[in-house]
């Protein structure tokens, strides 16, 4: 809580100081913390690997955009059933993948993103293909439209928050201690009397419902989405956030997602080659500090110390 | 008639591609236990770096022969650098091949841009006649190179003193150690030979198929698919599931619509993950629950 407090006057800040491009920067950070929260919960704590995370956020977004121009219906309405949508979804696909494990797993959830992807962009008469879907409403709160950076970033920090907490509430709950359990060993966990599948499944589609979340905010906040930001390139960008913070862990993984993210700022001048060094981000994290960015500077400052008393103490 | 027999022509010519990643994937995952991500960017480098020496100016041997020695040392290099710190780890493995995959792209997009690029044919562009089926003669050096190549990697594994080394590590890395066996030499090994593979069925590709920085994601996740048809782990499982994967999409290509065609290749990948994860010829434990 004392650090959710915090969060709070840190943002209040961004907001008082009325600097647009900060407070922009800040709103893309919520966006992809709640699908990063996802799949660390998944990844970090229930130990099952996701490369088609983007999908879930992609179908959170198309969802509700074509809802909400299919039937004019509150955007509030088109939200909560796209986010719906995208949890049952995600439970679907875990109860056909997760008899999978390791690289099948991988791969099969790979291949599911891909298509989902595809599908965006083959599938025109819904999905609008290439050119996407444009128009899409914003967010209303008692007759005020957050359209603006500074009108949303309340929500959306709102939603991240809540989801921070909620997950660390989980993963500190006795369910969480089953998930590190199904992460170790499924076998042991099972003669527990843990359900493997089933709190795999679930733990799917609730990572699911933070990503569709993620997605469904997007999509109402930009007022148009294409296929390319849901493409295997977010999954493996998620995948980078997630393991910057080590996997499991929450704070860790907003951390991850806010490199990530100020990283892509600094790196923009540079176009496309950015991915050269996402990706050998991705293999230095993973070599020298498996359980986070933090960690592995904090180690790296240990050892430091110890180098520096050791070199003043004579003899 | 003819026309069932050029579809079947064209899905050998793609299949023998596939075939040959997938071969790939099984060197690296016998001796690292580890499923290579980044596999089918080699065959992207490959044939970028080869289109690349040409047009420095070496002849087209030359070319092709200095891209796929350097594509071969690179895996050697990637395997010293990033895969072997990190040990037997599955999901460390997986993301670490993956952050190679993305790097080599982006390496390939700061020195070939986001272009698509073809290699100049072997052998010139006129179509040859076999009874009624015309193909293009580089569809002969894809099919030709590709055997020569696997039978020359069947001699190599069965018949010398490395191959079997490498079996040997294959089957039993600690046993083999205890022989006298260096398994890290097998490792670079391992990458060397798929990398160079890799590299191989990207040039001999490139003159049909244009190739970009990330044409290596599908060629990657179809040579995955000819490894899992085959039975994980088994070169000759790889090679006929390939060749099966590439005739299918030739025939549904044919006889649905081109859209299908990529389709074609994750539907037979969920369908033999569930129904059959051991493949055809394979006995692959630890698949399923």
């Amino acid at each position: 809580m004392k650090g959710a407090a915090l969060l709070v006057v840190a943002l209040a800040a961004v907001v008082l100081s009325g600097n647009g491009y900060l407070m922009n920067l800040v709103v893309v950070t919520a966006l992809f913390a709640l699908p990063a929260l996802g799949l660390s919960l998944l990844m970090g704590y229930t130990g099952q690997i996701s490369l088609g995370h983007a999908a879930f956020v992609g179908l959170g977004a198309y969802g509700t955009a074509i809802l909400v121009r299919a039937t004019g219906l509150s955007p509030w309405l088109t939200m909560a059933a796209a986010i719906a949508l995208t949890t049952l979804c995600a439970w679907a696909i875990g109860w056909l993948v997760f008899r999978l494990r390791g690289h099948h797993l991988a791969m099969a959830t790979l291949a599911f993103g891909i298509i989902v992807h595809v599908a965006t962009v083959e599938w025109r008469s819904i999905t609008g293909g290439q050119d996407g879907l444009s128009a899409i409403p914003s967010l209303e709160v008692l007759g005020y439209r957050l359209g603006s950076d500074a009108a949303i970033l309340p929500l959306v920090w709102l939603a991240c928050i809540v989801a921070m907490l909620l997950a660390q509430n989980l993963v500190r709950s006795p369910a969480g201690y089953a998930m590190r359990a199904v992460a170790e060993n499924e076998a042991v966990a099972a003669s527990l009397g843990i359900a493997p599948e089933r709190i795999k499944r679930r733990i799917m589609a609730l990572s699911g419902l933070y990503a569709g979340l993620g997605g469904a905010l997007y999509a109402h906040y930009l007022g148009y989405i294409s296929p390319s930001p849901f493409d295997v390139g977010f999954s493996i960008k998620l995948l980078l956030m997630v393991a910057l913070g080590g996997f499991a862990g929450i704070w860790s993984v907003l951390f991850g997602v806010f490199f990530v993210v100020m990283t892509g700022e600094a790196l923009k001048p540079l176009g496309q080659y950015d991915v050269i060094l996402y990706g050998a981000l991705l293999v230095i994290v993973m070599i020298w500090c498996p359980r986070g960015l933090l960690n592995g500077l904090e180690l790296l400052w240990r050892a430091i110390a110890v180098h520096a008393r050791a070199a003043r103490t004579p003899g | 008639m003819t026309e069932l027999a050029q579809y079947l022509a064209s899905g050998l010519v793609v299949g023998a591609i596939y075939g040959l990643i997938g071969i790939g994937f099984t060197a690296v995952y016998n001796v690292t236990g580890i499923v290579n991500f980044s596999q089918g960017d080699f065959a992207s480098l490959g044939a970028l770096a080869a289109i690349g020496f040409l047009a420095f100016g070496m002849p087209l041997a030359a070319a092709i022969a200095a891209a796929v020695l350097l594509i071969g040392l690179l895996g050697v290099l990637i395997e010293r650098v990033a895969i072997r710190p990190v040990g037997n780890d599955v999901l460390r493995g997986i993301v670490i091949t993956i952050g190679v995959g993305v790097a080599l792209q982006g390496i390939a997009v700061l020195i070939w841009g986001t272009d698509a690029y073809a290699l100049r044919a072997f052998s010139g562009e006129r179509p040859i006649d076999l009874g009624g089926v015309t193909v293009p003669p580089q569809a002969l050096w894809v099919l030709g190179t590709a055997a020569a190549l696997m039978a020359l990697l069947y001699i190599f594994f069965m018949r010398t003193y490395l191959g079997k080394a490498f079996r040997a590590c294959a089957l039993n890395a600690y046993a083999a150690s205890l022989m006298g066996i260096p398994t890290r030499t097998m490792r670079a090994v391992g990458f060397f030979i798929s990398a160079f593979s890799g590299a191989i069925a990207g040039v001999i590709v490139a003159p049909i198929a244009f190739m970009q920085y990330d044409s290596g994601i599908f060629l990657g996740i179809k040579g995955f698919v000819a490894c899992i048809i085959g039975g994980f782990g088994n070169p000759i499982g790889a090679a006929l599931g390939g060749l099966l994967l590439g005739l299918l999409e030739a025939l549904a290509t044919g006889y649905l619509s081109s859209g299908y065609k990529n389709a074609i290749a994750f539907v037979v990948l969920l369908a033999f993950l569930f129904v059959r994860p051991s493949g055809i010829l394979g006995e692959l434990e630890d698949v399923r629950r």
